[in-house]
């Protein structure tokens, strides 16, 4: 079966159907990471997206549950270059195939998807239509292009968890309450490996509700940007700022950004990969990051927050990558705050137990293994 | 942090000679890091033994010395010139291994030079064993379970105590040599005396095989401030067992998930640091199990590497470039993407292609080894191929290697074919496992045969444990192989039946126009024209380092059968270069020399100027030399997909050896214009009856010959030219199956082991002249003017090909009279074959008779020694004359005369292929070669060797035995050995003619008649040089063990008796002169000019 992505400026790349039928609109995002493809579907934050991944060959080794970011695959289409027949590790529990049958995904395989890369990049991200049925090009065009006029999201609501719910750490470790719009279970991994004892918010608890849980700080997590929930989450994070020490991740990072009056930009083409430069302003010390975002903070309109420090700045485009302000309380970051490695932590984490209170930050030093900065040292 | 401002003149190592597991990658670097520095205002200084590098042209650093890369030779430019630091992380294992040498002499501090890109502490680290365990188990990571041993002794306790089998790997030793695996005591105890002797700290590592492993690989690059970046992953498609060097690799890794990607970046991170590498990069290497994950650590380069450079290509990440400014204290942040040409070095690049390494063997130059890869690295060059897809990837890498495959089988050379792979006898079921199981350099043929006969992937991972998504992949080939040879024509003109749909795919699987032909019953041409009328023709796509997120500015090329092309020709006027692909013996960085020059002269003349190349490890394909890069393989099809697209004025073909030489004739056809000489006078110079019937017109002698097609017409030939004969296919480079024949049972011989050497072509038959004086001219003219660039004397005498002869410039025994014949034969024929270019003639002479033995208007391989010689550099001089430029109008109508000597000597493989005999002869053995720059033939003769790693002796004794006919020669030589205090040793025959000279000779017996004999001599230290000359076609078996316990111990050894003599010569030398004089070719050629 054939399937089709037609592009808002009337572009059209054809493959064949891999996954299963139907017809979906979305926008078209490309993400540059080689390996991670079960990691970046199931990312909460991708969700209603048309991913296109920039990694020609995809599947090869397979699927495991224990890769999964969140309880499914959020995409409204995947675009690739090709899937792999067979899987090769020994860890995967199942095909790349069957993942795609059982997550729903309407997906098209061969692709020329670096020619689409560049259309994208040249054009900047926008809205397109998947379709495996064998509608005339005009009438998909016809459609995407109406979506286009009042195109909003709105799965915030259906990613947050429903009720809250309590993962019990070490009793000596911070208790953290998180605001989950979209909380990846590689972060929460994190938050476990430090011993933190978390309780996991629905999006839409208010500001009370969230002070009654008595966490030592609070995490507003990632999930989809440009969400019709977000306004009003920012609104409650505003009443929040200064009342609790506050870590923001990626829409997080935006929602927090919004609730201290600044505004957000679009990117032309989004940050979506694992190689992304961060860099300190004041030296020559920077990370490289892992990022999904097509928005970002528009600086000129937190200028006259002198209390807030941008701490860290993209190196390609000088975006703000990371922010914080002692007196506020709270440390932002636009970048993905991925694990280092095996059973480590990244050290926004770290820092944002020192934040809280010191004397966890010590605990957490000894758990963590981010030993970046020391090693540097020696 | 801004560069430094403390240090101002930097020492930069080069590699030496082009050797087994150290080839052209590292002219790539250095020429990288020279640019680099200058960039940066610091005054460079460069030492380097091989002429044939691009890092070595004079223009390259400040100061360049050509002189042996050893302690004594590097202190005393160290002396003259006091650097403030020495880089010597772009040399390869040489360059590390000299800076700790000279650091270990305490020369490094009583000069006050400092080691930058990788300290001291970080180079012991990183390469002795005991620290590196040591430094990898404080941080956490496995190392296979191992030892040190210092003796054989300690080895054999640790290995019994960890278990067999075992791997083992001598210190210091670059390439894996004298790697070994072994399987029981009596393997390790031998394996543990070979390698002890070669590591240079006498140490070997016993260590826990985990062959079978996947083999994985990281480039990593940390700066002063701690920013630490991966260039890439790479995988291994051969798993643990058999060298890197000698893997097919692709990258980035296929088979590891984002966790496992995630956590060997992360150790990767912690092992630069833990080396405390500041300012460069590294290669680390594990070993993954495949059924747990299980990681080990195998070994990090704290260097500039193959790999690295293979990554480096595959990312389009200039590696070396930035290493480079790392070393001089400038961080990841401040170094520009050359290729984006808007974003920093501080990022990860990204790919959305696959890149496929594959390696060239020579096993055909070295009969009697064993055709089987393992931890020592045999391969003498790469290619590397980039595709959409691993099977595009993998199809255009097999063509790439050029070993006449056009593809993944199904091209007409399978040795099985269809209809037996249908019905397969127990014994081919057998021979086909086995060679599944036993890698070598064909096995990948193999295994699409075991697909054929019905193997299944889980079968043929268990006998090559080769991860089953690359079985499958080569599968999926396989099957659609089937698919198209359904369209079969039943005769060969047919048209092309295949549908539109099934040959794009095709052609996205990578099959070329030759598969297609050969499976369709039709020709090359016809699916050409079918695929052109239905518009199935490559994209070309990027490499850009970021996945296509930032536009760029310098990338390169690659083509695929995809929907868009971005190849953005432009409209100016542009040629384009063809290069060399794969070093092979024979052929090797002396093109990339000269192709680069070509790209640097068409700069100059305002030219566009488009390379193709497949070689991973040259400057040719470093993404500034040319205004536009193709990394494609050189085959008709492929290159003339992009003559079809980029329009050039025509193709230097004369550059690039044998490769392009051999395509031009249908290049030409299919309507490419060969700039230079006209491809119909290169034909007169390969056809023989045209070129006798050209030196018949010019009065030009060349010795008696004949071709023949049969052994019958062989032997009335030979008949007719009397015995010895020398006796070759025609178009071959390098000497290939090349022989001196003495009599009709060796002709006989040959050709029966011939036909398969060359069956579409004749064999050519000369008359051997014997103890004759060979000499290579190398020339350049522009159709009116002809001017000799050098006249080369061979040192070894006729019968020795040219490419392992040792040669001097200028000739140091031809009379006046017979250089004035020379240089007016070379006028007449360039004349003659109205030569645009580049011109090689080699001459005999006898009996002052001056015979032409070949001629070849095109590059020879001896032009950047000339060049580095003579200061002038002949092949960008040649690429403008092709442009139209005469001689007149460059500024080069005067030979030049030096007045110095340089001599040119061969390095040779012997030590990686044991059980083959190490004399030279008519085929082409050596791998790399150096020069000797002095004001004495003695002296640069001398310095030759040494550079070539053949430690001439000043004291000691030295073992002679020679042929009869050797004899008396060697009495001249025996004397001057005893005078200068020699103590000479000979077995009885050579005794007696010695002592009938009055000369005092120790009589050793020969092997079988007692001990000690000469071997236990060798191998107890005794013997400071071997004069051994071949006493005849067939090889005696005590002469063979004497050759190669000397090649194994690294005894000087000597085959020839002219060698002898001028090895005489250089020893008196050394013996006068005790320190090395040291002088840099710009002081060198400033005196030329006066």
């Amino acid at each position: 079966m054939k399937a089709i992505l037609i592009l808002e400026n009337g572009s059209c790349y054809e493959g064949i159907s891999i996954g299963t039928a139907g017809e979906k609109i979305g926008e078209v995002v490309l993400d540059t990471a080689v390996v991670g493809y079960q990691e970046m579907m199931t990312d909460p934050a991708n969700a209603g997206k048309i991913l296109v991944l920039t990694y020609p060959l995809i599947g090869n080794y397979g699927i495991a549950s224990k890769f999964n970011e969140s309880g499914k695959c959020w995409l409204n289409a995947l675009v690739i270059k090709e899937a792999s027949r067979i899987y090769s590790n020994y860890q995967a529990e199942g095909s790349f195939d069957d993942f795609l049958k059982k997550e729903d995904v309407l997906s098209i395989g061969g692709a020329d998807t670096r020619t689409l890369a560049v259309e994208i990049r040249d054009g900047g991200e926008m809205l397109g239509i998947v379709s495996t049925q064998s509608t005339r090009k005009e009438d998909l065009l016809k459609k995407v292009k109406a979506a286009a006029v009042s195109y909003k999201k709105d799965y915030i609501k259906d990613i947050s968890i429903k009720k809250p719910m309590k993962i019990a750490g070490s009793s000596s470790c911070a208790d953290i309450a998180v605001l989950d719009l979209g909380m990846p279970n590689s972060f929460i991994k994190q938050l476990k490996t430090l011993g933190c004892n978390l309780t996991l918010l629905p999006y839409n608890t208010s500001t009370e509700d969230i002070l009654k849980t008595g966490a030592d700080g609070l995490i507003i997590s990632s999930g989809p940007e440009n969400d019709i929930a977000l306004p009003q989450i920012s609104q409650t994070v505003k009443t929040l700022i200064g009342k609790i020490p506050m870590l923001g991740i990626s829409t997080g990072h935006e929602v927090i950004a919004m609730a201290l009056g600044a505004k957000l930009k679009r990117l032309k083409i989004g940050h979506h990969g694992v190689n992304y430069p961060a860099k300190s302003p004041t030296s020559f010390k920077g990370e490289i990051t892992a990022q999904n975002h097509s928005f970002i903070v528009d600086e000129a309109s937190l200028k006259d927050r002198e209390e807030i420090a941008i701490t860290l700045r993209n190196l390609n485009d000088d975006s703000v990558e990371e922010m914080e302000s002692k007196s506020l309380k709270f440390i932002s970051c636009q970048y993905y705050p991925v694990s280092p490695g095996f059973d480590e932590v990244n050290s926004i984490f770290t820092r944002f137990l020192k934040l809280i209170k010191p004397r966890f930050a010590v605990k957490k030093r000894v758990v963590s293994k981010n030993s970046e900065v020391e090693h540097a040292k020696a | 942090m801004p560069k430094r401002k403390d240090i101002h003149k930097i020492l930069i190592i080069g590699s030496g000679p082009i050797i087994i597991g150290q080839a052209c990658e590292f002219d790539y670097s250095g020429s990288q890091a020279c640019k680099a520095l200058r960039e940066e205002g610091y005054f460079t200084i460069l030492v380097n033994s091989n002429p044939a590098t691009i890092m070595t042209d004079p223009n390259m650093a400040d100061v360049t010395y050509i002189e042996p890369l050893t302690v004594e030779a590097v202190t005393e430019i160290i002396k003259k010139e006091r650097p403030d630091a020495i880089l010597p992380t772009l040399g390869g294992q040489t360059g590390l291994n000299l800076a700790f040498f000279l650091m270990k002499k305490g020369i490094l501090k009583k000069y006050d030079v400092e080691s930058i890109g990788a300290g001291v502490s970080a180079i012991s680290r990183a390469e002795d064993r005991e620290l590196f365990k040591k430094a990898m188990q404080e941080i956490g990571i496995g190392v296979p379970k191992s030892g040190i041993a210092r003796n054989i002794e300690e080895g054999i306790k640790i290995g019994l105590d960890i278990g067999f089998p075992l791997i083992l790997r001598p210190a210091y030793t670059l390439g894996g040599s004298g790697g070994s695996i072994a399987y029981n005591r009596e393997e390790l105890e031998a394996s543990l005396a070979n390698g002890l002797e070669i590591s240079p700290v006498h140490q070997i590592l016993v260590e826990r095989s985990v062959m079978g492993w996947k083999e994985i690989e990281f480039e990593v690059m940390r700066d002063c401030v701690d920013n630490v970046i991966m260039i890439t992953s790479m995988e291994n498609v051969d798993p643990m067992g058999i060298h890197t060097g000698d893997s097919i690799v692709v990258a980035p890794s296929q088979t590891l998930t984002a966790e496992e990607y995630t956590k060997f970046v992360n150790l990767s991170k912690k092992i630069i640091r833990k080396i405390g590498i500041t300012g460069g990069g590294a290669n680390i290497q594990f070993a993954q199990n495949p059924d747990n994950g299980e990681i080990v650590i195998i070994e990090v380069n704290p260097r500039l590497s193959r790999s690295s450079a293979l990554a480096s290509k595959a990312t389009g990440f200039p590696i070396a470039r930035v290493a480079t400014k790392l070393a001089i204290g400038l961080t990841l942040p401040e170094v520009l993407n050359e290729v984006t040409g808007m974003t920093t070095s501080f990022f990860e690049p990204t790919v959305d292609y696959c890149v496929f390494k594959i390696c060239r063997f020579t096993f055909e130059k070295f009969p009697g080894t064993a055709r089987v890869l393992n931890t020592s690295m045999k391969a003498v060059g790469e290619a590397m191929s980039i595709g959409r897809t691993f099977r595009e990837a993998l199809q255009k890498g097999i063509r790439s290697i050029e070993t006449r495959r056009f593809g993944f089988g199904s091209d007409g050379r399978d040795k099985f074919d269809d209809s037996s792979l249908k019905a397969p006898s127990e014994e081919m079921i057998g021979e086909i496992k086995e060679r599944i199981r036993v890698p070598s350099d064909d096995r990948l043929f193999y295994i699409r045969y075991g697909i054929k006969i019905g193997l299944t992937n889980n079968e043929i991972y268990e006998l090559s444990k080769i991860d089953r998504w690359f079985i499958d992949n080569l599968r999926e080939i396989v099957e659609l192989e089937e698919e198209v040879k359904k369209y079969r024509n039943v005769k060969k003109d047919d048209e092309v039946k295949l549908p539109e749909e099934l040959l794009l795919k095709t052609k996205s699987f990578g099959f070329s126009d030759v598969q297609l032909a050969f499976l369709l019953n039709s020709t090359e041409n016809n699916v050409r024209t079918t695929r052109k009328n239905s518009k199935i023709t490559p994209s070309y796509k990027l490499v850009d380092t970021c996945g296509g997120e930032f536009k760029a500015k310098r990338p390169y090329y690659y083509s695929t059968y995809e929907t868009k092309d971005e190849s953005k020709p432009s409209n100016k006027k542009k040629v384009l270069i063809l290069g060399g692909g794969p070093n092979r013996i024979g052929q090797g960085i002396e093109f990339d020399y000269c192709c680069c020059h070509a790209s640097y002269a068409l700069k100059e003349e305002g030219i566009e100027s488009i390379m193709i190349n497949c070689n991973p490890e040259t400057v040719s394909t470093d993404y500034d030399t040319s205004d536009k890069l193709y990394f494609e393989p050189l085959t008709v099809e492929d290159v003339m997909n992009i003559v079809d697209i980029e329009n050039p004025i025509g193709a230097i073909v004369q550059f690039g050896g044998q490769t392009p030489l051999n395509i031009s004739g249908a290049l030409s056809k299919a309507g490419l214009n060969i700039l230079g000489t006209s491809p119909d006078s290169i034909d007169i110079a390969e056809d023989r009856k045209r070129f006798q019937q050209m030196l018949k017109k010019l009065k030009l002698k060349q010795p008696e010959n004949g071709t023949a097609t049969s052994y019958e017409e062989a032997q009335k030939v030979a008949e007719r030219i009397g015995y010895p004969v020398v006796v070759r296919p025609s178009f071959v480079l390098g000497g290939r199956a090349m022989e001196i024949v003495y009599d009709e049972k060796g002709l006989a011989d040959y050709m029966a082991k011939a036909v398969e050497a060359s069956p579409e072509r004749p064999i050519l038959i000369d008359k051997f002249l014997e103890d004759a004086i060979e000499v290579d001219v190398d020339a350049i003219a522009d159709g009116e003017t002809c001017v000799i660039g050098g006249i080369l004397e061979h040192i070894e005498e006729a019968g020795i090909h040219s490419g392992d002869s040792a040669m001097v410039l200028p000739p140091h025994t031809l009379g006046k009279d017979t250089i004035e014949t020379i240089k007016k034969n070379t006028y007449a024929m360039a004349m003659e074959l109205k030569v645009k270019g580049l011109m090689n003639v080699q001459y005999a002479v006898k009996n002052n008779i001056v015979y032409i033995l070949e001629v070849n208007p095109r590059a020879s391989r001896t032009i950047p020694f000339v060049s580095k010689a003579v200061g002038v550099q002949l092949a960008k001089l040649a690429t403008k004359i092709m442009l139209g430029k005469t001689l007149k109008e460059l500024g080069f109508t005067k030979e030049k005369t030096i007045n110095f000597v340089a001599v040119k000597e061969s390095v040779f493989p012997f030590i990686r292929f044991p059980g083959v005999d190490a004399i030279l002869g008519p085929e082409m053995k050596s791998t790399g070669e150096v020069m000797g720059l002095d004001t004495t033939f003695g002296a640069a003769y001398a310095k030759s060797q040494i550079a070539a790693g053949q430690n001439l002796p000043t004291k000691g004794s030295v073992f002679i035995s020679v042929k009869n006919q050797d004899k008396r020669n060697m009495l001249f030589v025996a004397k001057k050995l005893a005078d200068l205090g020699f103590r000479i040793m000979a077995t009885s025959g050579t005794a007696d003619a010695l002592k009938s000279s009055d000369i005092d000779v120790q009589v050793l017996p020969k092997l079988h008649e007692g001990r000690p004999n000469i071997l236990d001599l060798i191998k107890d230290n005794k013997v400071s040089m071997i004069i051994n000359t071949p006493s005849g076609k067939a090889t005696k078996e005590d002469e063979l063990k004497i050759r190669s316990h000397a090649i194994l111990y690294n005894v000087p050894l000597i085959t020839t008796v002219s060698g002898a003599q001028a090895s005489v010569n250089g020893i008196e030398n050394l013996i006068k002169n005790k320190a090395v004089s040291v002088k840099s070719l710009q002081e060198y050629h400033e005196n030329i000019k006066k």
